[in-house]
């Protein structure tokens, strides 16, 4: 099976890998794993906490291509975004924009999860509640 | 390699005599139109007969939906029924039996091969019992493991940016080593728990009334340390490849 040119690319050029402290009170991050493929996806947010938009995003994961250009494509998306516009996305935009075959969109999963779990992170550590429809998807 | 090595060595002796746990109701014969409650021969003319449409690798190798099975009986067992379904044997016979046998003899090896495995073996029931469908059911990543996974996952990265620096790999692969052990413990402690989680199971599918609740948890605990084996295996695998090269 052929990877999407879309993937490939964030492949080959993954924007945004890095990483920031944890310990920064303005840092959320999200770690989650996929058993299925044994793939492990760190994502980070700088959030303003003033307007509370997402002003940088870094991931590091370890796992497949798609697991990859999954998450690369949602630091892109949530940067600029507002935490409450970043919760809005949706693993399916992402097995849409990437093209993803059935058997990888639990890749995309991950990386929703990701998202939320790195703005639960950050609002817990801001003392705001976190919703129960925004824990990830399981 | 002996087949016994795998997570659960030998133990009770699957139950050879007992007529078949087949969950499917009894089909007619197409050959003596009686009804059947043979898995792979008309109970009444002795003609093989088709395939239940949902049947299980369980029930093709004529066992129970028992954990702890034992590598030579399940060998042997399989052996006596390839040799009674094997086209060989139906070489002359009609194309209809033909076909049958076929089907048996294929669906049988794909039985063996999966349920000789004690990991395989425990996949196929979580995912029978309706806990492991693929897309469906979205697996939990072990919570506590993620960390040390990434880190690791780390540190082999480190290992390979030294390794195709040219710079000192002495370090790296002791802290690597030291992990590899730790996770191989941890890999020691899943298959022990998987095991006594398979007792658990067979016990429990012997108790009265089959103890659906207990039942119930049991699957949930194999999946996650299923789970959890996943992600273990994988690392160590890399750190193995690793320092080898």
């Amino acid at each position: 099976m052929a990877y999407s040119e879309k993937v490939v690319d964030h492949f080959n050029n993954p924007r945004n890998v890095g990483s920031m402290p944890k310990e920064d009170p303005n840092v959320g991050t999200g770690l989650v794993g996929a058993p299925e493929c044994g793939d492990v996806m760190k994502l980070q947010m700088k959030i303003n906490p003033e307007t509370q938009v997402i002003e940088e995003a870094k991931f590091k994961t370890f796992g497949c291509g798609s697991a990859i250009a999954s998450s690369s494509l949602a630091t892109e998306w949530v940067k600029g975004k507002t935490v409450e516009e970043a919760l809005a996305i949706k693993n399916t935009e992402i097995v849409k924009e990437l093209a993803l075959p059935p058997v990888k969109i639990h890749c995309s999963v991950l990386a929703e999860d990701a998202i939320k779990s790195a703005i639960n992170d950050w609002k817990k550590k801001k003392g705001i509640e976190v919703r129960p429809e925004d824990m990830p998807s399981h | 390699m002996n087949e016994d090595t795998g997570a659960f060595p030998c133990a009770v002796k699957i139950q050879m005599a007992e007529p078949h746990i087949s969950n499917n109701p009894p089909l007619v014969c197409w050959s003596c139109h009686e009804r059947s409650l043979g898995t792979h021969f008309c109970s009444s003319c002795g003609k093989l007969v088709q395939l239940a449409p949902n049947i299980d690798y369980f029930a093709m190798l004529e066992m129970p939906r028992k954990l702890w099975v034992e590598a030579d009986a399940l060998e042997r067992k399989f052996l006596q029924l390839s040799w009674k379904l094997h086209p060989d044997k139906y070489a002359s016979a009609t194309e209809q039996e033909r076909e049958l046998s076929l089907r048996h003899s294929s669906e049988l090896n794909d039985a063996y091969r999966t349920l000789r495995d004690p990991i395989a073996r425990v996949e196929y029931l979580l995912s029978l019992e309706g806990m492991r469908k693929e897309g469906e059911t979205k697996q939990q990543a072990p919570a506590e493991l993620l960390e040390e996974v990434f880190e690791l996952n780390e540190s082999l990265d480190e290992l390979r940016e030294a390794r195709a620096a040219g710079g000192d790999l002495a370090g790296l692969k002791a802290r690597l080593q030291d992990a590899e052990k730790s996770f191989q413990g941890k890999l020691g402690a899943v298959d022990a728990a998987l095991q006594s989680g398979a007792r658990e199971w067979d016990a429990a599918l012997d108790a009265p009334g089959g103890a659906p609740d207990v039942r119930k948890k049991l699957l949930e605990r194999m999946n996650e340390l299923l789970n959890r084996r996943a992600y273990l295996r994988n690392l160590t695998l890399n750190v193995a490849k690793e320092l080898a090269a």
